[in-house]
């Protein structure tokens, strides 16, 4: 016999693999969001930069507590503390950045089993957390567009002393996001600052252009499931298409709503995240498509100027359910015996 | 000539077989010092030995006779001496008996033809002299499963059934026999067709034929189809690649729902087990063994096998003699060092051997020798992110990813009761797409066979 003393290797079928891997995922999803990122550091200045860099920093570290070393190559931390930060204002303390961070992966991603596990977005755990301790530095934590100064130094409210409010309070900046600013009736900023980005909001999600770009890069190398975006966005623009045509001194059109506040972010980048939404694809549209329907009832008819992240938690609620409305039938399966 | 796109959601498609200079030829292997014959080289019972120790054979003489009506005799693959009838582990489980048969050195090695038949007149007298004389030759299916050719024709002939598919479809797609066998043997083919469409028509009304292939193989047969005779009913589709459309039931599901066949329904038990949905199907390769052998009056004596991998100097098809050692036809082919890992079929669903002595038998399809680059590194599983693109590429609608955490929990009858596993063939597609890399397919396996210990009797399934 040929093969002489060298032991043959035994493995299990297949023995080809397509070559996706989590890590690959991961890091495609992190590239996509760049543009947006640097688009919002260039905005908001060191700010965003420091908000960010700190609730990724932080994930990073909780990740590190929870998991051996090398869970961190998986990049799915980067990708949770990049998404929190870009979804934060950028004139947040950054102790509560940090904060942010910590109980996104403490309590919403290994308190729910770790990788894979949790039913929730963790990013949006550690926001909504956020949200509901600190309302008013979540509420007020903006930066003008381009304000001055903004690559030199950080606002003081950022560099309130751990667990402490910002002692001059938030006066960096006193306006307010353009959704905000239609809540109050003070109308909206025109559409093309909105699309492009040029107004205040948290640091990753005003330029519409940019996120819509990164998340066509994701669908093209096949890191998203294309039907979730296409879903939330169809169901947003003809929901408040109705609503615009009905009474449209009172709600705003088609492309205000597409164009505001943080849905092409969550659209692209958090509804798409795997693990808290559905398996299947048709189980894709329904999740898509009510996350669309809760988002403008949210915006319209709550108190919340913004509701992307509410409709984000409340679709991931649903997934079990529409996994098992939308099981897959075994082919050649009837249900009449 | 149109089109036709896979009738089934999901499966994958493949990157296409690098093309070789081989691809369409099929070279003879020479005759190993010792060729090794299990009785049970098919699906079914194993042949009953006729012949003892010690006895000198001629090429083609019977060995060992068919042991009931799913069983197919062996014959002697090269003249020679039988040195030894010995009990040894059967792959299918148990033991089976084997002939070591010592071919004589220096023998030309001819075969005879036997008494020419023609597929007509043979058809005159009958269903069941076509059908006796594929039992004869010990023709078994060659599209893997080695089921007993005849039997297989007797139940379509039993049923009426007017339409025989030709799967031209290479479900691995590292092999080559397909392209080599239907530009080397498109006579036998076009033979085995009249032989096959003759007991149909001799059985019940007349039978008409469909050749399926994929893109890549569409030219030769379109020769193939061309050369056909004048009335021959033989009709060609050609489909877009995509594995694992080559499995029968996907394909005559595909055909079905393009309105060559019947509509048919599968029992919601097994449906993939259901060999008989409206259609006689039988692999490209076993149609042109069929013509070759019936025509000549000569029996199997040898497999035509596609070997492959980077591990081997001439990769290519072979025609090779039964019993010959796997690692006798593996040096032949140029192997070079030691192979890191040696599958028996193809990268999707070939098993790794742990010794290349295994002999080659009837049925099988080709063997894969992976170099150390091709072998990769076994990458670690991580857990399961739940996206779904198993879900989406399950080709007969499975919840792969469901499966994978139930069986973490243990839960083998929710997988089976709830979750079907039973329906599972094990394709590979799920463990191909992982981006967590999950072994799905060994999971799988490893629960079906804890699930079979513990049902109290197994079930008994109608033919």
């Amino acid at each position: 016999m040929p093969q002489g003393s060298q032991p043959l290797h035994l493995a299990a079928a297949p023995h080809l693999h397509g070559g996706s891997a989590v890590r690959r995922l991961m890091l495609h999803t992190v590239i996509a969001l760049l543009p947006a990122t640097l688009f919002g550091v260039a905005l908001f200045g060191l700010a965003a930069l420091a908000t960010i860099g700190v609730a990724i920093l932080a994930c990073l570290l909780a990740e590190r507590l929870c998991a051996p070393r090398s869970a961190l190559g998986d990049g799915s931390a980067l990708l949770t503390g990049l998404l929190l930060g870009l979804s934060l204002p950028p004139a947040l303390p950054l102790w509560m950045a940090a904060v942010g961070g910590f109980v996104a992966i403490l309590i919403g991603k290994h308190l729910f089993g770790g990788l894979g596990g949790p039913a929730f977005h963790p990013a949006m755990v550690g926001r909504v957390f956020l949200q509901a301790a600190f309302p008013a530095a979540m509420a007020q934590g903006w930066v003008a567009p381009f304000a001055s100064g903004r690559a030199t130094g950080l606002p003081a409210s950022s560099l309130a002393a751990p667990f402490m409010s910002p002692a001059a309070g938030y006066d960096v900046f006193s306006g307010a996001t353009p959704l905000a600013a239609a809540r109050l009736g003070e109308g909206t900023a025109p559409l093309w600052d909105l699309w492009l980005g040029t107004v205040a909001g948290s640091s990753g999600e005003t330029s519409a252009v940019l996120l819509l770009a990164g998340g066509l890069y994701l669908v093209a190398v096949r890191a998203a499931d294309w039907r979730i975006p296409v879903a939330v966005l169809a169901s947003v623009a003809a929901l408040s298409g109705a609503l615009h045509g009905f009474d449209p001194a009172r709600f705003p059109g088609v492309l205000t709503a597409l164009g505001s506040g943080s849905l092409m972010l969550g659209a692209w980048f958090l509804a798409t995240d795997p693990g808290s939404s559905p398996m299947t694809r048709s189980g894709a549209w329904v999740y898509g498509l009510a996350i669309g329907a809760l988002v403008v009832v949210i915006r319209q008819f709550s108190g919340q100027p913004e509701g992307v992240m509410y409709a984000l938690l409340l679709g991931s609620a649903l997934v079990p359910h529409i996994d098992r409305w939308t099981r897959p039938r075994p082919l050649g399966w009837r249900d009449s015996r | 000539m149109f089109r036709l796109r896979p009738a089934f959601s999901g499966g994958i498609v493949l990157p296409a077989r690098a093309p070789r200079p081989g691809d369409a030829s099929i070279r003879q292997l020479p005759f190993a010092p010792l060729l090794y014959l299990p009785l049970r080289q098919h699906a079914g019972r194993p042949a009953a030995a006729v012949l003892r120790e010690g006895d000198e054979v001629a090429r083609g003489q019977l060995l060992a006779a068919a042991d009931g009506a799913t069983s197919v005799p062996l014959h002697a693959p090269a003249t020679g001496r039988i040195i030894g009838i010995v009990e040894r582990a059967d792959p299918a489980g148990g033991t089976v008996q084997v002939i070591q048969l010592e071919p004589f050195p220096g023998d030309t090695q001819e075969y005879p033809a036997g008494p020419a038949r023609d597929p007509e007149t043979a058809g005159a007298a009958g269903a069941a002299a076509i059908i006796d004389a594929l039992r004869d030759a010990g023709v078994v299916g060659m599209g893997g499963e080695a089921q007993p050719a005849h039997a297989r024709l007797a139940a379509a002939c039993e049923q009426g059934m007017g339409m025989l598919v030709i799967n031209g479809i290479e479900v691995e797609h590292v092999f080559s026999r397909v392209p080599a066998i239907l530009r080397q043997h498109a006579a036998d083919v076009l033979v085995g067709v009249r032989f096959l469409l003759a007991a149909l028509g001799a059985a019940g009304q007349a039978a008409r034929a469909v050749l399926a292939v994929e893109e890549q193989d569409g030219d030769a047969a379109r020769s193939l189809v061309a050369a056909a005779p004048a009335g021959l009913p033989l009709a060609l589709r050609v489909l877009s690649p995509r594995y694992p459309q080559g499995a029968e039931l996907l394909l005559l599901r595909g055909l079905a729902k393009e309105g060559g066949l019947a509509p048919f329904g599968a029992s919601p038990h097994r449906p993939h087990r259901q060999s008989h949905p409206g259609a006689l199907c039988f692999n490209v390769a076993t149609v042109a063994e069929i013509g070759r052998l019936l025509a000549h009056g000569q029996s199997v004596t040898d497999q035509v096998v596609t070997l492959a991998g980077g591990a081997l100097r001439e990769p290519g098809n072979y025609r090779v003699p039964l019993g010959t050692p796997l690692g006798f036809a593996l040096a032949e082919a140029g192997l070079r060092a030691a192979p890191a890992r040696v599958l028996e079929g193809g990268p999707m669903r070939g098993e790794a051997l742990a010794s290349l002595e295994k002999p080659i038998t009837k049925g099988m399809t080709g063997f894969v020798a992976l170099d150390r680059q091709e072998a990769g590194a076994l990458e670690p599983p991580l857990p399961c992110i739940r996206c779904g693109e198993c879900v989406a590429a399950c080709p007969i609608q499975l919840h792969p990813a469901e499966l994978g955490l139930l069986a973490r929990k243990g839960e083998l009858k929710a997988m089976h009761e709830e979750y079907h596993l039973d329906y599972c063939f094990e394709c590979g597609c799920c463990a191909y797409v992982c981006p967590s890399h999950i072994p799905l397919v060994q999971v799988f396996r490893a629960a079906k066979a804890q699930w079979r210990r513990r049902q109290p009797a197994p079930v008994e399934e109608g033919a």
